[in-house]
């Protein structure tokens, strides 16, 4: 900038004549003014714009706020829904015990391996339904499922 | 808009730990002393032979985790008995075993021993019950169990 003006200085100083001196000045006087009009259309663009985004901001954070929300409702319910155990795995235990329960007493205990094993070992009649895991024969395998079932811990508590 | 999510944010971090605590209730709470300790299981038949049992062990003082399952002392059961995998790390387990041969013991006799993790200076105490005993023709006998604690670690 101060060189520019030093520039100016110099210019004074080279005893000019007037018409190159006026027709130099012409070339860097900005020679158009930005109508009023003009001004105020671009203020209202940019006021327009600007509100867009934000209106725009608030409908983008309204479905997080709701997202976040309903991911701490479903953590809490999905911690207390884990203690309370549904009506299937009863089911499920159920079809379990009729299918172990050998000597048909309504429980299942070890006795039912014990009755399945001897079965297997004297060559005594073999009941299809003992074949508990469906491999087509009934075997220590399935002696295995039988006590297995007997000693589940979650048949309840003493 | 800030104050909000700082609420469900800090409700967030506050309600994580509460809720994982609840959900692991046999974590001890703090760092207490861990010991390891065995606890043998038998069963007096009297004059019958003993062919198949099953029992239940449960801690009702203490806090206890089972770690391992060991065989009995007599032939007949001396391979590990059944019981539930997710027994290990719990305080309670059921415990089952037979034997179809005639080589079978009488009387009392060691038929498992279970091996626990005690943590805390609280001296666990056991609940036992016999589910069943049965002869060597699968007939349910009676019969009674007790159990003795091992040398500690």
């Amino acid at each position: 900038m101060k060189k520019t003006i030093e520039n100016h200085d110099d210019e004074s100083r080279l005893n000019l004549p007037e018409k190159l001196r006026e027709d130099i000045k012409g070339l860097y006087q900005s020679s158009s003014t930005i109508p009023p009009e003009i001004d105020r259309a671009i203020l209202d663009r940019a006021h327009q714009h600007f509100s867009r985004t934000k209106q725009r901001r608030i409908r983008w954070i309204a479905p997080w706020k709701i997202a976040a929300a309903a991911a701490v409702i479903i953590f809490a319910f999905s911690l207390s829904l884990n203690k309370l155990s549904g009506p299937a795995p009863e089911q499920a235990y159920q079809a379990v015990v009729q299918a172990t329960d050998i000597d048909h007493n309504g429980r299942v205990d070890i006795l039912d391996a014990f009755t399945l094993a001897r079965q297997i070992e004297r060559a005594n009649p073999i009941k299809s339904e003992w074949d508990m895991n469906g491999d087509g024969q009934v075997d220590q395998s399935d002696v295995d499922t039988v006590a297995l079932a007997a000693v589940r811990l979650d048949k309840g508590v003493l | 808009m800030k104050k909000i999510m700082t609420i469900i944010l800090t409700s967030v971090s506050v309600m994580v730990p509460v809720l994982a605590r609840q959900s692991a209730p046999g974590e001890p709470s703090d760092e207490s002393a861990v010991r390891f300790s065995p606890l043998h299981i038998y069963i007096d038949s009297g004059n019958q032979s003993l062919a198949a049992y099953q029992f239940e062990l449960k801690a009702t003082a203490g806090q206890i985790k089972v770690v391992g399952v060991e065989g009995g002392e007599h032939q007949a059961f001396k391979e590990a008995p059944y019981y539930d995998p997710a027994a290990l790390a719990n305080d309670r387990i059921i415990i089952a075993a037979f034997n179809t041969g005639r080589e079978l013991p009488k009387a009392k006799t060691r038929i498992a021993t279970i091996h626990l993790q005690i943590t805390g200076d609280v001296e666990p105490e056991y609940e036992l019950k016999l589910v069943v005993a049965a002869d060597e023709n699968g007939k349910e006998i009676p019969a009674e169990i007790s159990c003795e604690k091992g040398d500690q670690k």
